[in-house]
Order: C-alpha cells, then structure tokens, then sequence
C-alpha cells in the first residue's frame, strides 16, 4: 500500500513538473511570439493609458501632447494643430493603430528606450513619468507658409537644410485632421478613418515623402550631373545645336522613335548653363541618351538616392525610381524621356528636394530627418538624431559647384526668376520642371532650389510640386510652384527668436487652452 | 511533545505566509494617491485573524496533526483573496466579489473548525460509509433535480435553494471520497483476487461492478452536467483508491482503458467535448479559445518576474476570478508567483501523502490519500487547463479561486486530513508512551 501512496506522489509529481514546465514555455519561451500575436492588444492598450511624451517643433509649437481624459484610458492624445503637422506626427489611436512619429518614435514616446532604463536605476524612488518627448527639426512658422502658400491645390513642400538633412517643412495638401482617428469614441474614429480612405484625394497619404510623380525638367540636374560626370560635358561644351525637337537614334545612327520635343515648339540649345536656363528638353534628352548613356544615367540617378531606400525617421516613405541600365538596351528612346524626367521615373518630392540640397552641399545629401532630439520630462537631452550622417554622395564637390552656378544662372536668366522674389542679398539657384502626366494636357508644376548667403553653403533647399495644372509648359514650374518656393525659403532663412522656445515647449502650449 | 514542535511550526509559517499576504493586500489595495480604503480593517482583519482562528482551533482540537497544510493553505487562500481584491478594483466594483468572498473564507475556517469537532474520530465516518456514499450521489445528481438544478455557463453543476447558490459537486467529491475509502477497504480482499486470462491476470467480472458504477457515473456527470473537470476528478479519485486498496495494477490498466473508451465516445457522442479538445488543439481561431488564448497573452506579459501586483489587466481573461484565476497570478506575479503557487500545492500533496503513509489503519490511509488526490489533481486540473497543457475543463483551483462551496469543501477537506493526522501521532505517542512505560516497568 505505501509503495502505491508512493508512486502517487511521484505520478502528481510527474504533472507538476509539466505544469512547471508549460508556465516557462508561456511566460519566456513563446511570450514574444504570444505578444505579436495580432490579436493581443495588451501593449497597445498599456501604451494608450500610459503617460506619453509630446512632440514639440522646433520653434516651440507643441503639435502632439496627451491630455488627461475622464474615461478607462485616462489620457486622450492631442493635436493642437490639427491637419498641420498630421503627416509628420501621424495619428495615435486605439484600433486603427498608429502612423507618422508615433509610430516610429513609439519606444522614445512611451519611455521605453535604453537611455531611459539606465536613467532609471538612479531614479528608483523619484516620482517622474519616464517619458521622451520629441523635438523636431521642422518649424511651424515654415510649415504654417507653406501650408498658405500652397492653399487649396494638391501639392506638396518640402524645406530642409542641405548642409545636416533637418526638415524644416514637410507639407502636402489635402491633408487630415489626427484628433478624429485619436479619439476615445472608436465607433467616431473608425467612421473617420473610413471616410478618409474612400477619399480619392487620398488625405492620409503624405505625398511629400510617401507618394511619387513624375519628376520632369527637375530631373535635368541628374543628368546633368551624369553629363559632366561620365559624358565629357563642361560649362563649355558640348554646344547643343539649336533645334525644335530631339531625335534618338539607335544602332547605326538610324532614327527610332518619336522626336522629343521642346514645350511649345521653342527652339533651344547652346552650353550647359543656357540649356538649364532655357530647359531645354531637346539637349538635355541627347546628353543623358548619347554623352552619358545609360550606365552613367541609371547609377547617377542611384548615386541621388533613386531605386534606394529612403533613411528618413518617418515611417513608409516611398522611394524614387530610375530604370536600370538593362532596360535602356535597344530602347535610346526611352533613355532620352528618361533623361528628362518622364518615362518610368518617379522621384517624391522629398527626393527633388534632396536632389537640390546635394547641388547646395557640395554633392553630399545628408540624411533626412524630422526629429532633432529626444528630452525626458526635465527638458534633458536623452537622445540626439545624428545631423552629420551622410546619406549618399550624389556627385563629385567640382561637378556639385557647377550645377550650383547653373541654377543660379537658371534663377537670373531662366525659368526659375520668380525663385529669388524678396530674397534679395541671398544666393538663389533652382530648376524648374514641369512633368506631364501621360498624354493628357495637364502637368505637375515643379520647382527645386536652395538659398543662402552669398558665398556660404546655402542653409535651405526646397521641392515644391503642384499637381495637375491646366496646360503643359515649361512656364507652369517658373509660375505656379516657384513663388511658394521662394517664400518659404524667405521664412526658413528669417531665423526666428523663438528658436530659442524650444527649452520650454510648454510655453506654447497655453495659447491653445 | 511532537504536537508543540509541529504547533509552533505552524504558527511561525502562519506568520511567514501572512507577512506575505498582508504585503500583498497593501501593493494591491493602496495606489500612490488615493486615501487609505475604510475597508482595509476588516479586511486587514480576516487576513490576519482567520489563520490565527484557525490556528488556535488546531491547537485545542488537534494539537498532534501536521504543521505545514494549513499555512499552506492559508497563504493560497490569502493569495486569492487579494487577486479577488484586485480583480474588483480592475473593474472599478467596490461591492464586488471580495466583500463576498471574506464570507466564505470566515465560513470555510468555520467548516475548517466545524469538522474538526463534529469528527472527534475518524472512525466514525467509517461507520457511515454508506450513507456518505447515498449523500454523495445525491449531491452529485442535486443539480439535475428541475426546480432547483441551475446552468451557469454551459454546466449544469449549481443549485439554488432560495437565495443561495452552491455547488453540490464540491462538497459530494468529499463524501465520496469517504464513501469509496470505506467500501474499498472493506472489499479489498475480495476486489483484489485476480483471474489468469492466458497471460493476463485480470480482476474476477463479479467484482467490477463499482469500477463500472464509478465509472458510469462520471460518465452521466459529464454528460448530463457537462462537467468534464468534476467527471474527471471522480474517476481518477476511485481509480487511485482502488489500486492502493488493492495493490492491483490491473484495476489501473482497465480503468484507463474504460477512461479511454469513456473519452473517445463522449468525444464522438458530444458537440461540447469535441469543441473544448478542438479548442485544446488550436485556440487560435476567431472567438475560439478565448478564455486559453487571452490566459497565454496574460502569462506571456508576465514573464519572469510579473508586472507587479495591481499592474496587469487581469479583466480581459474571462472568469479570471474563479477558473482563470492562475492566468492572472502569472500576469502579475509572473512565472516566479506562478511557481511558487505549483510549490505550494506540491508541498500540500507532499504533506497528505505523508499522512497517508503514516496513518496507521487502511481506511484512513485510503481516506488520506483520496482527499489529497482531490485537492492534488483538482489544482492540476484546473491550472493544466488554463495553461493549456490539458483541455480546459471548469473546476475552480483550491483556496485560490472565488466560490463559497469551494472554498467550505476544500477547508472540511483540510480538516479531515489534519485530523487523521493528528489521530495517528497520537496513537503512535501513546504506543510510545506505552512502550516506555513496559521500559519502566522491566
């Protein structure tokens, strides 16, 4: 009998010991595959009653906070500025998840990053909400400009600083309000959200960084950049002979293809500068087809940032894209519309924007980013974005400095004039561009282009696009988006006072209460 | 002599465990703003008070048993009672379940007490063996009775007489448990001879009849009441009594054999049993095992050392106060809180199989063993369960959960045990006592 009570024991033993065994499974071998499963809204949850850091810009405007709210969660999130700012901080809420910043700076927002754990250790016993809060590049008088400047037309704009890739704006209309899709009525906010994506206008999309157009004219700085680079071209030569249309030809010299032809039937050509000034389609399509060709074209265009990921601190930024080089074989049509921003290129606008800071910073494009710093609830920097990281060398300092006098030339002589209006005193280059859309008669009004002090690296550059104008001219890019450009450089370059804010971004906050 | 050392055992773990608890109460109950609750006297009060009650009711009516049961069971309780605490304070229902459950504590040491008078001798339930089996049948068949049986989810294992609602199930494993260590006793001889079928020796047809019965039984229980847990309890129960009153491992083999005839029948037979073993497979599914899945996502953000008392979000398991209730002590306490309860209950087993082997007479070995099967298999049961180890079969976990026929069973449970064991060291001291006294007089 007691060999029998024995074995029980052992038998109950047995069961505990697998009981003992599931429990580690549960709660360390498979806890991290437990907390991905989608349907565990545990962390999410957590994080949305959690205390949150806010996101503050770099003038001092707080564009995200959380605010005590009298329901389960405790704190509802908040956008003081409303649709301003929504593609950079994106949204944070319950069921729809979470885009833009609070998405990709989550961990820094909730207080869970490494610095903050160390921190921790000295601070056991002190009462503080561990949470980061984010200081931006970008200023809110800038993106305020170019939210007015750009009014009620679909487009975007984009302000950085060519010389350590911070974005001052980062702008594109139609854009959305983030408190609808934040709000504690989920019934609201999924009704929101459903309205927004049957929205053709595609408000959710930022299409300054997670959409891409046809670059057009714009493009003609890559080329050029390959021309002087790869295909022998120099301020002085080649001279593009004066003509109304350019005619690929393929092997043996024989035509193929459609002629490509200026805007307007104009009649251009001459040396590189004239040819940017008057962007002229007819030699620009010869250079990057015949004195560059196609491996200089496609690995320019990659050396730009195209077919590349995007490092920018944002979450789902679009890339740009270039045909590679194989798929110019027996097709030097294509290469020359390729060669002029049409065809199969695409470039966001971010990316023209990064294709002039490359002309500006010595034919450096420095890493983009929207967040300069992370601070804990005592205003400490914890965390500094680096803004020294190149991202990729676009061209050669020499070939950088040449495309810089060409588009300044392009801005005294060309088609960019209206680029300098009220920036008397300041360098002012840019490139016009104006892309058409299929065969249709419309077209994206482009323009790039930076600005600075004379004689010093130009501390702003800028892409601003207006989508489907009326009309397809070269004159479109010169007239629709270079006046938004123009004065939104102005303001980048006007260093405000409250700069300084930025120590107390609370401050600001109580104009909105 | 053995009784002082084993008292004073028990008080300094009461102590020890009640620290715990008491510490426990306090992380749970007190928030860094919000003023002190009125509530935390009285509550303070049965934490601390009970054990000592109980304590005291051991020390004048068994001063001889074991040590180290009630501590242990007092600490799981108190374990519960603050997770019961807390789970109302997750739902924001200060007039929730632990005003309700201080009750059934104060009436389960009541029952605790209770039994350790009415039965001064364990002999006595022997002579009743008969009658505890006709009260356990009853008890167990209660709820199917029309006017008075209830179903409260999906099992039909509740009674309601007037404005109390109890569970019959818990208090007729206890008397079964009597029923089946008596009858089995009485009959080992007889169960125990074997008939050679060629090479297989099996016990003679004629007896049995009650490996049948009992296995009928549990059959009709789990059919009838859709109490898959309790069906298993009972089966298990008579199977282990049956072989230690036998010592014939064949009584083992035909009874996991009918189990398994039993299992794959009810499987085929019965929608319910079929989903619960689906569900085991694969709880993944849309509103399939949601009660496992959200008791793994529970466990998994517990990790090592838990999220810490009062931190978790014990409300999104379903019944995380009675059957879930172990999902939420590995949320907050972690795989460390989780363990140390596995131990607890570990150490409950170690201490009645204990008393088991020294009991001196067959009826309360076979008693002895049976109840500590129950509390054993029934906690591991339930924790399998949730754990996902086992198909999740409904019984509550022993001290921990919340429920009032629970919680009275399961103290009468531990009063039994404690009384056996106490009969047995005093028996043995005055074998002792007698032998000196020969000593003496040589």
């Amino acid at each position: 009998m007691s060999k029998q009570i024995r074995n029980i024991g052992v038998f109950l033993a047995v069961c505990y010991a697998a009981l003992f065994v599931q429990v580690n499974r549960l709660t360390i071998f498979q806890a991290d595959e437990l907390k991905d499963n989608p349907a565990n809204n545990r962390e999410v949850e957590r994080d949305f009653s959690s205390p949150r850091g806010s996101i503050i810009t770099a003038d001092g405007r707080v564009v995200a906070r959380s605010v005590p709210s009298n329901d389960q969660y405790k704190l509802q999130r908040e956008y003081p500025t409303g649709e301003l700012f929504a593609h950079v901080t994106g949204y944070f809420a319950f069921e729809l998840g979470s885009t833009g910043l609070e998405r990709s700076y989550n961990d820094e927002l909730a207080g869970r990053t490494i610095d903050f754990d160390l921190q921790e250790l000295s601070d056991l016993f002190v009462d503080r909400e561990r949470v980061g809060d984010l200081t931006l590049t970008m200023r809110n008088d800038v993106q305020e400009l170019a939210r007015q400047e750009l009014g009620q037309r679909q487009g975007s704009v984009v302000a950085l600083d060519p010389r350590n890739g911070e974005i001052l704006a980062l702008w594109s209309f139609p854009s959305y309000d983030p408190n609808a899709l934040a709000t504690h009525d989920f019934n609201a906010a999924e009704q929101a959200s459903n309205m927004l994506n049957a929205d053709p206008e595609k408000p959710i999309l930022a299409r300054s960084y997670q959409d891409n157009f046809f670059p057009g004219s714009t493009f003609k700085i890559v080329t050029a950049a390959a021309g002087v680079e790869r295909g022998g071209v120099t301020e002085d030569q080649p001279d593009y002979p004066a003509r109304q249309a350019y005619q690929p030809v393929g092997a043996g010299g024989r035509p193929v293809g459609r002629p490509i032809g200026n805007f307007d039937g104009a009649t251009c050509g001459g040396t590189l500068f004239p040819i940017m000034e008057a962007s002229c389609n007819s030699a620009f399509a010869e250079m990057g087809a015949e004195d560059a060709g196609a491996d200089a074209m496609a690995d320019t265009a990659q050396a730009f940032g195209f077919n590349q990921d995007v490092p920018i601190d944002l979450p789902r930024p679009a890339g740009s894209s270039f045909p590679a080089a194989p798929e110019f074989e027996n097709d030097s049509p294509k290469l020359a519309q390729a060669s002029i921003g049409q065809n199969d290129v695409r470039a966001t606008p971010l990316q023209m924007a990064l294709v002039a800071a490359a002309v500006a910073n010595g034919g450096e494009i420095m890493t983009p980013h929207v967040v300069r710093e992370v601070r804990d609830d005592q205003g400490e920097v914890v965390d500094r974005i680096a803004d020294d990281d190149v991202w990729t060398r676009a061209m050669s300092g020499g070939t950088a400095d040449l495309l810089r006098q060409g588009m300044i030339s392009v801005v005294q002589d060309g088609t960019a004039s209206r680029l300098d209006n009220g920036l008397e005193g300041f360098e002012v280059g840019g490139k016009t561009g104006t892309a058409q859309i299929g065969s249709s008669d419309s077209s994206h009004a482009w323009i790039i282009g930076f600005a600075g002090p004379p004689g010093e690296a130009p501390s702003v550059a800028v892409a601003v696009i207006v989508e489907a104008q009326p009309g397809v001219s070269e004159q479109t890019g010169g007239t629709v988006a270079a006046p938004i450009a123009a004065a939104v450089m102005r303001q980048a370059l006007e260093q405000p006072a409250a700069l300084s804010g930025q120590e107390s971004g609370d401050s600001d906050s109580g104009e909105e209460q | 002599m053995i009784g002082n050392v084993r008292r004073n055992t028990e008080l300094g773990l009461l102590v020890l465990g009640t620290m715990f608890v008491v510490g426990a109460y306090v992380l749970t109950t007190l928030p860094d703003d919000s003023p002190i609750p009125n509530t935390t006297g009285p509550f303070l009060a049965i934490i601390v008070g009970l054990p000592l009650l109980a304590h005291i009711a051991v020390r004048r009516l068994a001063p001889q048993a074991d040590g180290m049961l009630l501590p242990l069971a007092s600490l799981l309780n108190g374990l519960g009672y603050v997770f019961i605490v807390r789970i109302d304070e997750a739902r924001a229902d200060p007039d929730g379940l632990a005003g309700l459950q201080s009750i059934w504590m104060i009436l389960g040491v009541g029952a605790f007490i209770a039994t350790l008078i009415v039965v001064r001798d364990v002999r006595m339930l022997e002579r009743y063996r008969y009658t505890a089996g006709f009260v356990g049948i009853v008890l167990l068949l209660l709820p199917l009775v029309p006017v008075v049986g209830r179903t409260i989810n999906g099992s039909r294992i509740w009674v309601s007489i007037g404005p109390v609602n109890f569970q019959p199930g818990e208090f007729a494993k206890l008397a079964l448990a009597v029923f089946f260590a008596g009858y089995l006793w009485e009959k080992r001889e007889l169960l125990a001879i074997n008939r050679a079928y060629g090479p297989f020796s099996l016990p003679d047809p004629k007896h049995l009849g009650p490996v049948l019965l009992a296995w009928g039984a549990s059959l009709v229980v789990m059919v009838s009441e859709r109490d898959l847990g309790s069906s298993l309890l009972f089966f298990t129960l008579f199977l282990v009594l049956i072989w230690v009153a036998t010592e014939r491992v064949s009584y083992l083999a035909v009874g996991v054999a009918l189990f398994a005839g039993g299992a794959a029948f009810a499987f085929n037979a019965f929608g319910h049993v079929q989903e619960r073993v689906d569900i085991w497979f694969d709880p993944w599914g849309k509103d399939r095992g949601f009660q496992v899945v959200q008791a793994a996502f529970a466990m998994a953000d517990g990790g090592v050392s838990g999220r810490g008392l009062a931190l978790g979000s014990p409300t999104k398991i379903p019944v995380v106060e009675s059957d879930m209730i172990f999902a939420a002590i590995g949320e907050e306490l972690g795989l460390l809180g989780a363990t140390a309860v596995l131990i607890a209950f570990l150490l409950m087993i170690g201490a009645g199989l204990r008393i088991a082997q020294q009991a001196a007479r067959g009826f309360e070995r076979l008693l002895a063993v049976g109840l500590t099967t129950l509390l054993g298999f029934q906690a591991f049961i339930i924790m399998a369960g949730v754990t996902r180890l086992l198909p999740l079969t409904g019984v509550t976990l022993p001290f921990i959960s919340y429920g009032g026929s629970s919680l009275l069973a399961n103290y009468a449970l531990l009063a039994l045990l404690l009384r056996i064991s106490n009969d047995s060291a005093e028996r043995q001291s005055d074998a002792l006592a007698a032998q000196s006294m020969t000593e003496v007089g040589t």
